[in-house]
């Protein structure tokens, strides 16, 4: 095997970042996107209807993209840290290769639930395997340097969110009835999207803070993915038990936020990898060890399923 | 331009240690101009110094007979080259057990031994303050431990300490700037073992950042630490204090050797006489700081004796240049199944302080051991003085550099009048008399460090290494002006200012009363801010030209 | 003694000369070692031919055409007078040593088999040494200079600081070699970074 920085730059290691180059592109085309006008007080019925099942296809989709992302993101960031980790355990192909299948999902709906639940599944059993590698494998035990070095806790928690995107979307489309109000698996699409997403927002959150201390919290841009991400999530919280004008209006302006922040995440940890020592010259040392550059726009891709379930929510009113 | 061979910090400005071929700009002064401070020595004490007392608006020249590097550039990734970062210039080491000098424990560059050393940076147990009176051995300190408790972690700051989130030994200390790195496969050995045996272990607390820092880079976990670091991660003096010295209006000057500090018939302190640039200069000041480390302080003491001070300035007491402490540096190496390639990351990742905390002894003072990394020449020329293993058996033996793990002692050892510096006929490069350096163990330093070996021979197999070894070693050095509470057993007090000569003061690692089983600098780097906060308030009550009556009384 | 073979064999340091490992300065260093072999300057020829002698018997090289050089390091260090930065009070100054011990084998080869050390067989050269660092050669040179000290202290460990910073022996023990922008991503047990020696293990396989 050529040594990696004489090797042609399609190396394992970089298409990992060509990869979330990509995802940077896509998701800044569909944040141009709008959703469909909003229902209004004169509507004739029959309008107000097919104007609900746009909005259903409409979260759809933002679902699908919130997976998308989300895979895209899992796929790029454990491709690069498990070629980190050598491959030695030959599941660790698994969370790459469930991500790479959920993004795929083509062919008929079954086969794009498969996908999804295999994903969200491989997602649930990567984070068992996980905490077993940071509670019984490590040499030292459960310890911050564990929690620091060790098999990162959250990560594959980002693949189960991605398949329950997907998993969502499909069913959503399975349950869409004329003029009734979306639902998955027989309860309340809105509120349910919200609420997932304000957990997968949590879930996120702990993460990057973890490993935002464990940089010391060096330059204080790196307070942002861990106060605007919970406060989003708050914020969508509320829209569930309160859902007023002004309460969605918020959470949609934080939600936006966050997205941006995702993407723009991803341009920082590139700067953050040209601060390291040798800079991008240096590259195929820091995408490893440097800031990991597809983890922030998984924010991305979990806000877009809450700013489809805002949509909704709002339409419903 | 090399920077061995001409003066960098010149015509108003300094090498910028952070850019290839940058510059600072730099205040310069005239020799004739009577500074507030002439400092002789940059490192862990004077460099510190250097900043601190410019800060508060002082003028400060600091000089140094090492070269002002920008280790960007500067420092190759190779042992033997780097050796320009060790003090090669002659000196004799005799006594019982002669101690290995230059690489082993002094430095010369702009930053001193900072620059090369393994950036371990541990706070000394409280008790040590205090060793005489509650531990029974050595002396007291003159300073208390809740005092440099606080200055600690003003140093911890300084020089962005890695340090894990709770540390098991001594009272609790705040949270240290950045987080320890990775335990590497080498300091993994360490910790197998301290489980193996019910010890408690660290991740080192390491001068070297995990993220970045303005503009130092981060650790790549290269290993040529003890070869100066070329990623500007380690935060030694050269690229924390004395920057910031230069930025507050100090002037260093690099390739200057200072070989006499002056006195006038009133028997104070008047300046410095140096060489720089092929000739002999005299920079006057109205104090003078000895900070050229354990041994070229009292050396430097001693070569400026005058007809007024016959044995050698600040010398009255007869404390110059005795009292000198090494770290008994003995090690346990053996080969474990598993690749290991200790030199990955900086030397010492993983630390026990076990023994530094536990009295059930046979013996005083205490030691903390550490995993280890030694790149090929260092262990090399190790492994041959030690066991004498030459021809084809020596390249089979090297040939498992590899899988090769050891744990290294820094141990303490007691302060005796015995070991110390004086001078030899033989003279140096400049035409000084150098130093003769006398060192032998006691029966006390025997025992803890035979302690030691069993205990780490049987953590090291417990860990799984098989074909132990041992070796023998010395590293750093403390004492030599010791600091105390009187005038005839000491030569300063607290503030390291010299009981003899009001405006002469010593800040540096020669000040040590007791050596500690921890590495010194961050005692040191400490003990410089406590003295630059000393004098700032000395000054502020008028006392710095002349030592207060409170001062003297309670001295007396 | 069975055969050394060396653990990584397919293994080589210089390849990673064009790569991040590698910057100016280190390239610079290692160029100066690898193609400026000092010359003689310090010693004599007949001192010049002994040492050459010595250095073979305390790091046998048979496995190479071209052995790393080690006599003319030592050679040039003493004619530049550079110093480790210390002396043993009980030794007397560096050139003076080295100078002694040269003798000094010589005459313990006389007195033993009557011929100059560089005329003995693999096996002689052995003993004479060996019996240096068991103080137990004979000749008036060494004076009151003792025989291990300066065997183990100053010979031994100059010999084998030389050899292991070349970077034939780097490679000889799987060592990572410079490493200057890029260091190590890998630091745990049996895992290695691509720009690293292969594991053996992975060599057997
Ligand atoms: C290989 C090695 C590893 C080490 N590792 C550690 C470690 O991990 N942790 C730790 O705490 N400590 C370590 N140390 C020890 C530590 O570096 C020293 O204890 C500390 O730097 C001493 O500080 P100092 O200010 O007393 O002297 P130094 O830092 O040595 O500074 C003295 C300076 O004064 C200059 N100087 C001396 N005399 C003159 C003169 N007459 N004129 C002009 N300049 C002069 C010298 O050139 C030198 O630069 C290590 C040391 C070595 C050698
Ligand atoms: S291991 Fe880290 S601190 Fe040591 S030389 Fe390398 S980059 Fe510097």
């Amino acid at each position: 095997m050529p040594e990696p920085s004489r090797r042609s730059l399609l190396s394992p290691a970089l298409w990992g970042g060509a990869a979330a180059a990509a995802g940077l592109a896509l998701g800044a085309l569909w944040m141009a996107r709008r959703p469909p006008r909003r229902a209004r007080e004169g509507m004739a019925p029959a309008a107000r209807t097919a104007h609900g099942a746009a909005m259903e296809r409409h979260l759809a989709r933002r679902l699908d993209e919130a997976g998308t992302m989300l895979s895209l993101s899992v796929l790029a960031d454990s491709a690069m840290e498990h070629y980190r980790g050598r491959f030695h355990d030959p599941f660790m192909y698994a969370a790459p290769a469930a991500a790479a299948l959920s993004l795929a999902r083509g062919g008929p709906g079954s086969g794009r639930r498969t996908a999804h639940g295999a994903a969200a599944l491989t997602g649930a059993v990567g984070t068992g395997f996980h905490v077993y590698n940071v509670v019984a494998r490590r040499e030292s035990g459960l310890t911050w340097n564990s929690l620091f070095y060790g098999a990162p806790l959250g990560a594959p928690a980002a693949l189960v969110l991605a398949g329950m995107a997907g998993l969502a979307a499909a069913q959503l489309r399975v349950e869409a009835r004329e003029g009734e109000p979306a639902s998955i698996a027989g309860a309340p699409a809105a509120p349910l999207v919200a609420l997932g997403t304000a957990l997968g927002l949590l879930g996120t959150t702990a993460e990057v803070a973890l490993l935002h201390f464990r940089g010391a919290f060096q330059d204080p841009w790196m307070y942002v993915p861990v106060t605007l991400p919970p406060t989003a999530a708050l914020a969508l919280a509320l829209t569930v038990l309160r859902p007023t004008p002004a309460t969605i209006a918020a959470a949609r302006r934080l939600l936006q936020a966050t997205t941006a922040m995702g993407l723009a995440g991803a341009g920082f940890h590139a700067y953050g990898i040209h601060r390291n020592m040798g800079g991008w010259a240096n590259w195929s040392q820091m995408l490893l060890q440097g800031p990991p550059l597809p983890a922030p726009p998984s924010f991305t891709g979990v806000a877009l399923a809450g700013l489809g379930a805002l949509d909704l929510m709002e339409s419903e009113r | 331009m090399s920077a061995e061979d001409t003066p960098r910090a010149v015509h108003g400005r300094a090498p910028d240690v952070f850019r290839r071929g940058g510059w600072v700009p730099m205040r310069c002064f005239d020799d004739e101009e009577e500074v507030d401070f002439a400092i002789v020595g940059t490192g862990a004490g004077g460099g510190t110094l250097a900043a601190r007392l410019a800060e508060a608006g002082f003028s400060v020249v600091a000089f140094d007979v090492g070269a002002f590097y920008r280790p960007l550039e500067d420092f190759a990734s190779d042992e033997r080259e780097q050796s320009k970062l060790y003090w090669r210039d002659e000196r004799v080491s005799g006594g019982e057990h002669p101690i290995s000098l230059g690489s082993n424990n002094s430095g010369q560059s702009v930053g001193g031994s900072t620059v090369h050393f393994q950036m371990v940076t541990l706070r000394f147990r409280p008790e040590w303050f205090k060793a005489r009176t509650k531990l029974g051995y050595g002396r007291d300190w003159p300073v208390g431990w809740r005092e440099m408790w606080g200055y600690y972690a003003k140093a911890e700051a300084a020089m962005a300490i890695s340090g894990p989130i709770s540390y098991p030994w001594g009272p609790p200390r705040g949270r240290y700037p950045y987080r320890a790195h990775e335990v590497n496969a080498a300091g993994q050995v360490l910790v197998r073992g301290a489980r193996a045996m019910g010890v408690a272990w660290a991740p080192t607390p390491l001068a070297t950042i995990s993220a970045p820092r303005g503009l130092a880079h981060p650790c790549v976990y290269r290993g040529f630490c003890k070869s100066g670091c070329s990623t500007n991660a380690k935060q030694s003096v050269l690229v924390t204090y004395i920057p910031r010295a230069l930025k507050a209006g100090a002037e260093v000057r690099d390739l200057a050797m200072v070989g006499q500090i002056e006195t006038d018939d009133a028997g104070r302190a008047t300046g410095v006489v140096y060489y720089r640039d092929g000739r002999w200069r005299r920079q006057r000041a109205r104090n003078v700081v000895a900070a050229g480390y354990s041994i070229e302080t009292p050396r430097l003491l001693l070569n400026s004796a005058t007809a007024r001070f016959p044995d050698g300035l600040a010398n009255s007491s007869g404390t110059v240049g005795t009292h000198l402490m090494v770290h008994s540096n003995h090690a346990v190496w053996g080969e474990m199944d598993e690749e290991i390639r200790w030199y990955k990351g900086p030397p010492s990742m993983a630390v026990c302080e076990h023994w530094n905390y536990e009295d059930q002894k046979d013996f005083h003072g205490g030691y903390a051991f550490m995993s280890q990394g030694p790149l090929p020449v260092d262990y090399a020329q190790s492994f041959v003085s030690n066991t004498g293993v030459w021809g084809m058996e020596l390249r089979r033996r090297m040939a498992n550099y590899n899988r090769m793990a050891g744990l290294k002692i820094v141990g303490e050892t007691m302060p005796q009048e015995k070991n110390g510096v004086t001078l030899a006929e033989e003279r140096d490069r400049f035409g000084l008399p150098v130093a003769r350096v006398t060192f032998g163990y006691c029966d006390n330093d025997r025992r803890l460090y035979e302690h030691s070996l069993r205990f780490m021979r049987r953590m090291l197999k417990a860990a799984g290494a098989g074909d132990l070894f041992e070796t023998e070693s010395t590293a750093h050095l403390m004492g030599g002006c010791p600091m105390g509470f009187k005038p005839d057993d000491s030569v300063t007090d607290a503030d390291g200012r010299t009981w003899d000569i009001d405006n002469l003061w010593i800040c540096d690692g020669s000040l040590f009363p007791t050596a500690g089983g921890v590495n010194p600098s961050l005692t040191i780097v400490a003990m410089a801010e406590r003295i630059a906060d000393r004098i700032v308030a000395l000054a502020g009550r008028g006392e710095l030209e002349r030592r207060g009556r409170r001062l003297g009384a309670l001295a007396g | 003694m069975s055969r050394f073979q060396p653990p990584y064999p397919g293994y080589d340091v210089l390849a990673k000369w064009d790569t991040p490992s590698w910057n100016d300065p280190t390239r610079r260093v290692v160029a100066e070692r690898l193609t400026r072999v000092p010359e003689r300057r310090f010693f004599d020829p007949h001192e010049w031919a002994t040492l050459h002698a010595v250095c073979d018997r305390l790091i046998p090289q048979p496995d190479r055409l071209e052995p790393v050089p080690i006599a003319p390091f030592i050679d040039d260090k003493l004619h530049r007078h550079q110093s480790d930065g210390w002396r043993e009070e009980s030794m007397p100054r560096m050139e003076d040593a080295w100078r002694r011990f040269l003798k000094g084998i010589d005459e313990a080869a006389q007195a033993r088999y009557g011929r100059p050390f560089v005329d003995l067989g693999p096996e002689w050269r052995d003993l004479v040494l060996r019996a240096v660092q068991k103080r137990e050669a004979e000749g008036g040179a060494w004076g009151d200079m003792d025989q291990k000290t300066f065997f183990e202290k100053s010979l031994l460990r100059e010999a084998a600081g030389i050899y292991y910073a070349h970077p034939a022996a780097w490679s000889e023990i799987g060592f990572g070699g410079p490493a200057s922008p890029r260091g190590y991503v890998r630091l745990v047990a049996d895992r290695r970074d691509p720009w690293e020696a292969p594991l053996e293990r992975e060599d057997e396989a």
